[in-house]
């Protein structure tokens, strides 16, 4: 029954996008369809990792890797570029607005998504699920299962978010840190997978056999999100210089054109 | 660009190296080190092609383009991260071999002065290529922004 709780609160995040959105519409404001799109395959990646069949098999452990390659890397990545903060702030009213703003700007939320906090949360978290017995008793334990799916989910969010969200940080790094914080994840995620495979890691894994496909996949499937993130960020680059190629090139043009 | 260019065809080519071993990459427990250096590596190859590709877009976009410029960095680029898995990683960290069950040697050899070779093209290329943007053969019409 635990997995129903991810489920309902999927639901529950993609009934208030909605709802922001028919707000938006009924004033006129345009929001971007590849956004909503980018919810719904977010929100399909996190169901398919808690529902049957994943979320039914994931004891055996090639099964739980690509339930948390959905679970807290693919879905994350396509909610970051819903902008679901963005859309909240707009569809606000003046009062909950203001609160949401004090709240993104506080402190500990601000330290919380930086690059470096967001890669130990989330990369520190995998190498204690995986080079201590954490994993054997999530196994175990349904809570604590629990608990390790909310926090891959969500420290998998603080990374997409820093890394390719839409929705507006304060000081946010330049292009070049955000690469190098995508290789720094990359390389902890790749070498984490290999010790998984040399030392025939987590304890309680299962079979041999399983725990080195799991291993593979775990690699390999890095790989793809990794190139995928890289693709997404240096196009957004592509996208903004482009911006200011253009803006430059109107130089001669009056003020007002200007963005 | 020339800067930002170099270094992005600087990264470009190790893609080249991936598919080259991709196959080797488990094979024996090593050091842990061993496993970072490679991760390290692997991460910064796929994130480094695919930013030398959109730093090659961009260019192509500014029209400030030069083919010869980026062969010469493609092939500096490939020589040194070769050279360097040929050396640091092939031998100081004992990870993965170009092959197995034979003597090394020969292997060893030909890789590293490939490498040797790639690098000093690639300098010459890109030295060569400096020359002729200052005389301007390649900067002649299509630059939109300006």
């Amino acid at each position: 029954m635990s997995e129903l709780i991810p489920l309902v609160q999927t639901i529950l995040a993609a009934t208030g996008y909605s709802m922001a959105l028919a707000r938006l519409h009924r004033r006129g404001d345009r929001w971007p369809a590849s956004r909503a799109a980018c919810l719904f395959a977010g929100s399909v990646c996190v169901c398919a990792a808690v529902l049957p069949p994943v979320g039914g098999h994931d004891e055996y452990f090639p099964v739980h890797v690509g339930q948390h390659v959905l679970l807290g890397m693919a879905g994350p990545a396509f909610l970051a570029l819903s902008a679901p903060v963005t859309l909240a702030l707009r569809a606000l009213s003046p009062r909950p607005h203001r609160a949401a703003l004090r709240l993104l700007h506080s402190r500990p939320i601000t330290i919380v998504s930086s690059l470096p906090a967001a890669i130990i949360l989330d990369l520190g978290g995998l190498y204690v699920l995986y080079l201590t017995g954490l994993y054997r008793a999530a196994e175990d334990n349904d809570v604590i299962h629990a608990a390790v799916h909310l926090h891959v989910f969500l420290a998998g969010c603080l990374l997409s978010w820093a890394l390719i969200g839409l929705d507006p940080i304060r000081r946010r790094p330049g292009i070049t840190a955000r690469l190098a914080a995508l290789v720094a994840a990359g390389a902890a995620h790749d070498t984490l997978a290999k010790l998984i495979y040399a030392h025939s890691l987590p304890p309680g894994g299962g079979s041999i056999a399983s725990r080195h496909i799991g291993a593979e996949l775990m690699y390999y499937s890095g790989t793809v999100i990794g190139i995928a993130l890289a693709v997404v960020l240096m196009a957004q680059w592509y996208q903004a210089s482009g911006r200011a190629l253009a803006r430059t090139a109107r130089r001669g043009m009056p003020e007002h054109e200007r963005l | 660009m020339l800067a930002g260019f170099g270094l992005a065809a600087f990264l470009d080519e190790t893609f080249f190296h991936q598919i080259l071993h991709w196959h080797h990459f488990y094979d024996k427990s090593t050091m842990a080190v061993g496993l970072l250096s490679d991760g390290l590596f692997h991460a910064f190859g796929f994130t480094s092609m695919v930013a030398g590709l959109f730093l090659m877009a961009d260019s192509l976009r500014r029209g400030d383009f030069i083919p010869k410029r980026w062969w010469g960095a493609l092939l500096l680029g490939s020589g040194s991260f070769q050279l360097y898995d040929g050396t640091i990683q092939h031998k100081l960290l004992g990870l993965h071999q170009i092959r197995y069950h034979v003597v090394i040697w020969p292997y060893d050899l030909t890789w590293n002065i490939l490498a040797a070779i790639m690098i000093i093209a690639g300098i010459i290329l890109m030295r060569g290529r400096a020359e002729v943007a200052r005389s301007g053969i390649f900067r002649s019409d299509a630059d939109p922004a300006t």
